[in-house]
C-alpha cells in the first residue's frame, strides 16, 4: 500500500515550483484512501504468517511421507490412509461425542442458574462465586479431577463410606466413566463462561416488557419462554459458539487425565494430532489429519459462525 | 445495571436458593479440597485411603522454591504474557480503529478473517508452528511463546476494541476533525482515552488465555528457560515420585490468586468481552 504512494512524491519533486501544492494534495488524498488498509494491515500480516503460512506448509506436508529424515512425496497416500484409519475416525466420534454432551450440559445449566439468578439481590455476588472455577490454569483443573477420580480414589471412597458401591472403582478401564470425568471437568470449569453471558443478557432485557407479563398474570416459566429466551436467543448462539470451538479443541485435559485411552476411547481429534505428530513424529500424516480439520473449520466458520456474529452486530 | 426484579408468580425462593446455593457448593468444594491438598504433607496425599482432615504442612511451598525452578517458570509466564499484550494492543488498537470508524471496500471480509482465526484449533497449526519456530532458532525461548499468544489473542483484542470503538459517538471525532486534527492524533487523543475500559478488558482476558495456553507452550518449551506455570504443572511428576500434587495445588492457586483479583476489578465488563463485544452487559 505505502508503493501507491510513492509516484505521487516523485513527480512532487520533478515538478518544481507552483504543482508541488497540487501534487501534495493528490498525495495525501491517496494516503487518506489508504490509511484504513495501512491501519488495519499489519494485525491480518501477522495473522497470516500464522495461519496461512501454516495451512500451506501442513498442505504441502501432507503429500509426503514425513518421518525421521528427508520429506518422501507419497501424492494422496496420507489421505488413503486417514480414510481408512480407524483411530482417525474414532477421535472425530470421540470429540463430538464429548464436545456435544458438555456443551448441551453447560447451555442447560447455565441458563437455568443465569434465570435464577439474575432477579437475585445477591446477583454479583453469586457471579463472583460461580466464576471461580473459570480461573484456574485448565492445567490445574485436570490434575484436580484426575487426583480426584483415578489417583487418589476420593470419589469411589465417599461412594463406598455412603455404602453406594462396595469396592474400588476402576475408571481408567471403562470408556464412558473416562468420558465421564472428562466432561466433568469441562463442565465444571466452563459452565460459568455461559452463566456470565446470559446473565448479562437478561439483565439487559426490557424490564417493562416483563413487568406487564408479570401483572397480566404470567407464570415464571411462561415468562421465560416467551419473552426471556427468543429475545436471548442472539446471545445464546454466540456464546454456544465460542464455546463450541473451545470444546472441539479439548486437549488439555486429555493430555493429563486420560491420554486418550483407555482403548483410545477418549481420544480427541487435536489429541490424535498431537500423538501422530510428536509421539509418533509422523508429520506427513498429522498435517493431513490437519488439512481435513482446517477445511471442516473453514466450512463451519463460513456456513455458521459468520451468520451469528454478523446477525448479532446488526 | 438493572434493578431488583419482582418475583414472578409461581415462583419460589427456596427452590432458587437451593439452585443457586448448590451450585456454589459445587464450584467451591473441589477448590477448597485441592487447596488442602496444596497445605499438606506429601505422605498424606496419595494414601491406601483418603484422608480427610489432614496436617497442617508448607511442603510444597518449599519444595517449588527450592526444588524446582518455580521462580524461572514465573519470570516466564509474566515476561511471556505482558509481551505478548504489548503485541496485542500495538496491532489491534490500531485495526481495531480501521474497522470501526471507515467505510472501505472488504471491510467486512477483513473484520472476518481476524475473527475466524479465533477458531482455528491449535492442534491444527501445532506442526508446521512448530517447525517454523525452530527454523527460526526460537524453539524453548519466551520470544516464541510471546509471539503465539499474541496470535492466538489478536482476533478477540481487536473485536473487543472494535466493539467499544463503535459505541463513541461521530459528534466527538467531527468536532475534532474541524479543528483540524488528523486521524492518527484522533486516535490518540480522542479514541483511545475513551476506549480505554475496553482496552483494559482486552487485556485482561488475553492475559487470561495466555495464563492458560498450554499446547504450543508444551511443543515450544523443553527446559525451565521456556516453562511456564501451566505446562510446568505437568511436569511436577516424574520418576519414583509419582504425580507431586501438593506442589501442583499451590502453584495452581499462585495463579489464580492474581487472576481472580483482575476479573473482580472489570467484572463489570466481562461479559462483553468474553463474546468479543456482541453482548453489552
Amino acid at each position: 500500500m505505502s508503493n501507491s504512494s510513492l509516484p505521487a512524491s516523485g513527480a512532487a519533486t520533478a515538478a518544481p515550483g507552483n504543482s508541488a501544492r497540487p501534487a501534495f494534495k493528490r498525495r495525501s488524498k491517496r494516503l487518506k484512501a489508504a490509511l484504513p488498509y495501512l491501519l488495519v494491515a499489519p494485525a491480518v500480516l501477522y495473522l497470516l504468517l500464522i495461519t496461512l503460512y501454516p495451512g500451506v506448509y501442513a498442505i504441502i506436508q501432507s503429500f509426503h511421507q514425513v518421518k525421521f529424515g528427508p520429506w518422501r512425496p507419497i501424492g494422496l497416500g496420507n489421505y488413503e490412509k486417514l480414510l481408512t484409519d480407524y483411530q482417525f475416525w474414532g477421535a472425530l466420534w470421540n470429540t463430538l461425542v464429548i464436545g456435544s454432551i458438555s456443551l448441551v450440559l453447560q447451555c442447560v445449566l447455565a441458563l437455568a442458574l443465569a434465570f435464577y439468578a439474575y432477579r437475585d439481590p445477591w446477583v454479583k455476588g453469586w457471579r463472583i462465586i460461580f466464576l471461580i472455577p473459570m480461573l484456574f490454569m485448565p492445567s490445574a483443573v485436570a490434575f484436580i479431577y484426575k487426583l480426584f477420580f483415578l489417583d487418589g480414589r476420593v470419589f469411589a471412597d465417599i461412594l463406598m463410606k455412603l455404602g453406594l458401591v462396595d469396592g474400588n472403582i476402576a475408571f481408567q478401564s471403562s470408556i464412558w466413566m473416562s468420558r465421564v470425568i472428562l466432561i466433568l471437568a469441562d463442565v465444571w470449569q466452563w459452565t460459568p463462561f455461559l452463566f456470565i453471558i446470559f446473565v448479562a443478557g437478561l439483565q439487559g432485557q426490557d424490564e417493562e416488557v416483563e413487568e406487564a407479563a408479570r401483572l397480566d398474570g404470567a407464570s415464571w416459566y411462561a415468562i421465560f419462554w416467551n419473552i426471556s429466551l427468543p429475545m436471548m436467543k442472539p446471545i445464546i448462539a454466540v456464546a454456544l459458539i465460542l464455546r463450541a470451538i473451545d470444546i472441539t479443541t479439548m486437549f488439555t485435559n486429555v493430555f493429563i487425565i486420560t491420554k486418550g485411552g483407555p482403548a483410545f476411547g477418549t481420544e480427541t481429534i487435536s489429541y490424535f494430532i498431537y500423538r501422530t505428530g510428536f509421539k509418533f513424529f509422523n508429520f506427513g500424516y498429522a498435517s493431513a489429519a490437519s488439512v481435513i480439520m482446517l477445511i471442516i473449520t473453514i466450512l463451519v466458520a463460513q456456513l455458521v459462525v459468520k451468520r451469528a456474529f454478523v446477525s448479532s452486530r446488526s | 445495571m438493572a434493578s431488583q426484579r419482582k418475583r414472578s408468580k409461581g415462583e419460589s425462593l427456596t427452590l432458587r436458593y437451593l439452585i443457586l446455593g448448590g451450585w456454589a457448593l459445587f464450584c467451591l468444594a473441589p477448590v477448597l479440597w485441592f487447596l488442602s491438598i496444596g497445605l499438606r504433607p506429601r505422605i498424606e496425599i496419595i494414601t491406601p485411603q483418603p484422608i480427610y482432615i489432614p496436617s497442617f504442612s508448607l511442603d510444597a511451598w518449599h519444595m517449588i522454591w527450592d526444588d524446582w525452578p518455580m521462580a524461572a517458570y514465573l519470570r516466564n509466564s509474566v515476561a511471556a504474557i505482558i509481551g505478548s499484550v504489548i503485541i496485542d494492543l500495538v496491532l489491534a488498537i490500531p485495526a481495531a480503529y480501521s474497522l470501526a470508524r471507515f467505510r472501505y471496500r472488504g471491510r467486512d471480509d477483513i473484520g472476518f478473517y481476524i475473527l475466524s482465526t479465533r477458531m482455528m484449533a491449535p492442534a491444527i497449526v501445532a506442526v508446521p508452528i512448530f517447525f517454523l519456530f525452530r527454523n527460526l532458532g526460537l524453539l524453548d525461548t519466551i520470544w516464541a511463546l510471546m509471539l503465539i499468544y499474541a496470535a492466538i489473542n489478536l482476533s478477540f483484542v481487536t473485536w473487543i476494541i472494535r466493539s467499544y470503538m463503535l459505541d463513541i459517538p461521530k459528534e466527538l471525532e467531527d468536532a475534532a476533525k474541524t479543528d483540524g486534527a488528523g486521524e492518527i492524533r484522533i486516535l490518540w487523543e480522542i479514541i483511545i482515552p475513551a476506549v480505554l475500559p475496553g482496552i483494559i478488558t482486552a487485556s485482561v482476558i488475553a492475559m487470561i488465555f495466555a495464563i492458560n495456553e498450554f499446547l504450543f507452550t508444551l511443543l515450544i518449551a523443553s527446559t525451565p528457560d521456556a516453562y511456564t506455570m501451566s505446562v510446568a504443572l505437568s511436569n511436577f511428576t516424574g520418576g519414583s515420585d509419582g504425580v507431586i500434587y501438593n506442589a501442583i495445588a499451590l502453584v495452581a492457586f499462585l495463579a489464580f490468586v492474581p487472576v481472580f483479583l483482575v476479573v473482580v476489578a472489570i467484572q463489570k465488563h466481562l461479559s462483553r468481552g468474553l463474546t468479543m463485544g456482541a453482548v453489552k452487559g
